[in-house]
């Protein structure tokens, strides 16, 4: 096979299209300059390249910089021209297992770093908003009454007789051990009833009808008579209440995602061969 | 709206009418006095509306490079997703979710350089020009081990000093820094949630004075609409804590907004965080007391590396001044240095408070008017504080059999694994769940600290509380005839002041086995002395008080081999009213609550019984968890 043959395959190879897209890359990403002649001892910066400059420093500050913010620039790049020059002089792109690690880096990157500018749609917000309602429904709240009784032996009996005196109509307000809980709360969110009474607790007011005194209900602290007194079950959320959420969790799957398929889409135009010793 | 302004008004008038001087917060010179006034009015605003909120103050992620050297990748995102209650997958792949979420969070990634830990990982040429930063790129590629070993060279370059010349190359950092913190505070906006969850924009100020400990956590109470392009003052400007209160006051008046610093770990500084002298070698002055009281009005004082409220040294009749010394009381940060014993009086909060007035009475200002809180410093992005969910301070001590036996040896001084505590809390009185009512809280220090567990604790101050006042609506009654923790005892009324203390387990967690007040004040002579009041405790009618005041022990339930407790001793509720009998009206002082859990076991217990181990001898098993609060002083100018 002769040179050129040799290097006409070479090239139809997906890895050497793979390290000269990454290469290519990597110069554009880590220097955000045009590619160079690393030879070359002469630095010409263009109006383009000021431009540039301009527009990128823009984007961060929210505002044009002045004239002498753009003076501050250009000489930052020409600093950052000559270091690169002299990177590349020093051979630090040969072979480099550290500049590897960036490439690959930067490949990552790149199939993700739209998304932080990227705006995802209402449907494609409703959809999974449709998929998981649950997740991002206002939590359910709760109006009720508590008599609290502390759970020493034998509360459990008490509280059998207690529950049948108040449901003759025994006055509530003078029943039960004193316990720094609210006795009536009102309106008061699930996530709230958890954190003050305890998870279980919070778990056992869903199967609880409004009426009738009922328990005794167990906490982290003793049990409890409780009288519901109202619910207001958690509704389906509307898109425009819980957008921030919604596109907090878009974002952040979609992150995965997507680094996932692009590596994928890679990986399926590679021949993996490992030899297990 | 126009009747609450001036029903605050009026409450400000009340509180402050007779005695401005020990009442009005101290304002620095530079500060607008317009703002000034709403402050005033925000400070005597606390109401019997406040409920409790828990939150994480101190939190490093991959951006900071100590935390990513060390192995971790998780970033603020991640942070504020797993605080606010979403599943993560750890550092080391465990998916993780937290049963109880927090209320609040900042993630405060040490903000010098931030972000470039990563770009080493990743290889950013310009900084694996050097050798030594090259060498630890690869040395990140390796095992954990080699990991936490580039790490430790870095902290331990970083605290003297002496890292590579390139890392203090701010010209070549700078576009990156710029964009990691851009990125930084638009995460934290993101998952800012008001009434739900919120998201502080804040950071870490790593001052170190050769390894000698100086951080501080600054924490900002505005939105990006204020906050806009503010990069943070970091100590590569500069390291002296005066230059960053300078910051602070120049940051509020150019954007309006507010800030303040909370100093943390005492017991690294050898000395250093609660001196007699100013950080340059001059004498404290009343200037900087009042600047120092306005810009940090809380301290964190317990948290993974140990708690830095008393140690048994300063304190040897407090018999509980022993948690979280262990490892931590032995050296400063990095251990380039040995502790002495003459540093240990300016490292811990309850002297520092004590000095406090001491310095009040020769200045006319308490430097040292600090409330308290705890926090994580975990630097895996995964904030965690309960002893049975424990995911570990750094990336090698998350889940694992050995974790709790690594150790870190620097000369003849070694730290173990299991001397890391599961972090602390801080749990804050506020109307609602947002970043103004909770700074505002933070502000007034209408906070307490927490070893990482959620009981609920309440503090008030007056001049005529009585039993009967807990029979009815006494927090009513505390925020109407007192002051709440952190605040000032209004002028006196009678004899001596009296406290409403009240204490309720977490709700899920362990009984409570007893109150103290920590009452300190200084003498005509200008000596400082503490004293422990046992108050309120549980099983009253068998346990005791002996004639040198120590109460009978409450007990113990733990079950090592099971890791388990029960609560078949304690108290699910304590609550009483306290009346100092030693009060004389002209001596500054000091009140605060400790509240002690029953024993239960710690994290390294847990493993032992979940990884079927046996843990080996000295390894501490067990603790009593406690809330300390912050203060309430006394002040002879509100004497009759």
């Amino acid at each position: 096979m002769s040179l050129r043959e040799r290097l006409r395959a070479a090239l139809k190879e997906p890895l050497v299209h793979f390290l000269l897209a990454g290469l290519a890359l990597f110069l554009f990403f880590a220097w955000r300059g045009d590619a160079v002649d690393p030879e070359s001892r002469t630095i010409t910066i263009t109006e383009q390249q000021v431009e540039r400059l301009a527009a990128s420093w823009a984007q961060t500050w929210q505002r044009p910089p002045a004239q002498d913010e753009i003076d501050g620039l250009i000489r930052d790049y020409v600093k950052e021209e000559v270091y690169y020059r002299e990177g590349l002089r020093m051979g630090l792109d040969q072979d480099d297992t550290i500049i590897r690690r960036r490439i690959r880096s930067k490949m990552e990157f790149l199939a993700s770093s739209e998304l932080e500018n990227e705006a995802p749609d209402d449907a494609t917000l409703q959809a999974l908003l449709d998929k998981n309602p649950q997740a991002y429904a206002a939590d359910a709240r709760y109006s009720f009454d508590q008599i609290y009784l502390a759970a020493q032996d034998g509360a459990a009996a008490g509280a059998a007789e207690m529950l049948a005196a108040l449901n003759k109509g025994a006055d509530w307000q003078k029943l039960g051990d004193a316990i720094s809980l609210p006795r009536s709360p009102e309106a008061v969110d699930r996530t709230r009833i958890a954190t003050e009474f305890g998870e279980d607790f919070a778990a056992s007011l869903a199967g609880i009808k409004p009426g009738q005194w009922a328990g005794p209900v167990p906490s982290g602290f003793g049990l409890h008579l409780v009288r519901m007194r109202k619910v207001e079950a958690s509704a389906k959320p509307k898109l425009a209440e819980v957008r921030q959420k919604l596109e907090n969790d878009w974002r952040a799957q979609t992150v995965k995602d997507r680094e996932a398929k692009a590596y994928q889409t890679l990986l399926d135009s590679y021949t993996i061969r490992i030899a297990k010793p | 709206m126009k009747y609450i302004r001036l029903h605050i008004h009026t409450a400000s008038l009340l509180a402050c009418g007779i005695a401005l001087a020990s009442c009005s917060p101290p304002v620095p010179a530079e500060r607008p006095s317009a703002q000034t006034t709403a402050r005033l009015e925000e400070k005597a605003a606390p109401s019997s509306e406040t409920r409790v909120f828990f939150g994480e103050t101190h939190l490093h992620t991959a951006n900071s490079s100590d935390a990513v050297l060390m192995g971790t990748r998780l970033m603020p995102e991640d942070a504020l997703r797993f605080g606010s209650g979403e599943t993560v997958v750890s550092n080391t792949g465990i998916k993780a979710k937290l049963a109880r979420p927090l209320d609040f969070m900042v993630v405060a990634d040490h903000a010098e350089q931030i972000g470039t830990g990563r770009e080493i990982l990743t290889g950013n040429p310009l900084l694996t020009a050097d050798p030594t930063v090259k060498r630890w790129a690869e040395m990140m590629k390796g095992t954990p081990e080699q990991s936490r070993s580039a790490a430790r060279e870095l902290i331990s370059g970083f605290s003297q000093g002496k890292l590579p010349p390139i890392l203090y190359d701010r010209v070549i950092t700078a576009k990156l820094v710029e964009s990691v913190w851009a990125q930084h505070v638009a995460t934290v906006e993101r998952y800012n949630q008001p009434g739900k969850f919120t998201a502080f924009i804040g950071y870490e100020f790593t001052s170190l004075v050769k390894g000698n400990n100086l951080h501080r956590i600054v924490v900002f109470r505005d939105g990006v609409e204020k906050f806009g392009k503010t990069m943070p003052f970091t100590a590569l400007d500069s390291k002296d804590p005066e230059d960053l209160w300078k910051w602070f006051a120049n940051y509020e008046q150019t954007t309006g907004g507010q800030v303040l610093g909370i100093p943390h770990n005492g017991n690294l500084s050898n000395g250093m965080m609660f001196a007699l002298n100013d950080f340059k070698g001059g004498p404290l002055t009343a200037d900087y007391a009042r600047r120092r009281q306005y810009w940090e009005p809380l301290t964190e004082i317990v948290q993974a590396k140990g708690e830095s409220e008393s140690h048994p040294f300063l304190s040897p009749n407090d018999e509980f001044a022993n948690f979280g010394k262990a490892g931590w009381d032995v050296g400063n940060l990095d251990l380039s240095a040995t502790k002495t014993n003459d540093m240990f009086a300016s490292e811990y909060a309850r002297e520092a408070l004590k000095r406090g007035l001491m310095l009040e009475a020769k200045l006319g200002i308490n430097p040292f008017k600090f409330g308290m809180i705890g926090a994580g410093d975990i630097h895996t992005g995964l904030s965690t504080s309960e002893e049975n969910n424990h995911l570990g301070e750094t990336f090698i001590l998350e889940p694992s059999a050995e974790r709790a036996m690594r150790t870190e040896k620097r000369g003849s001084i070694t730290r173990f694994g299991w001397q890391s505590l599961a972090a602390g809390l801080a749990a804050v009185w506020a109307k609602e769940n947002t970043r103004e009512a909770i700074f505002d809280a933070m502000r007034r220090r209408e906070v307490y600290a927490t070893t990482g567990t959620r009981l609920q604790v309440r503090l008030f101050g007056g001049w005529d509380f009585s039993e009967r006042d807990l029979k009815g609506n006494w927090v009513k009654q505390g925020y109407a005839r007192g002051v709440p923790m952190g605040g000032d005892l209004r002028p006196a009324t009678s004899k001596a002041p009296s406290f409403i203390i009240s204490a309720l387990k977490d709700a899920t967690g362990a009984n409570l086995d007893r109150i103290q007040i920590i009452k300190g004040w200084v003498d005509a002579s200008g000596q400082t002395h503490e004293r422990i009041f046992n108050v309120a405790w549980s099983s009253p009618e068998t346990r005791k008080v002996s004639k040198d005041g120590r109460l009978t022990a409450v007990g113990d339930t733990v079950d090592l081999k099971t890791a388990t407790y029960s609560n078949s001793i304690g108290a699910v509720e304590l609550r009483t009213v306290w009346r100092d009998p030693e009060f004389k009206p002209g001596v500054r002082a000091f009140y605060y609550a400790r509240v002690l859990e029953i024993p239960t076991p710690r994290w390294p217990a847990y493993d032992a019984a979940r990884y079927q181990f046996a843990l080996p001898d000295g390894v501490k098993a067990e603790s009593q968890e406690r809330a300390y609060t912050s203060p309430i002083w006394y002040s002879p100018k509100v004497a009759p």
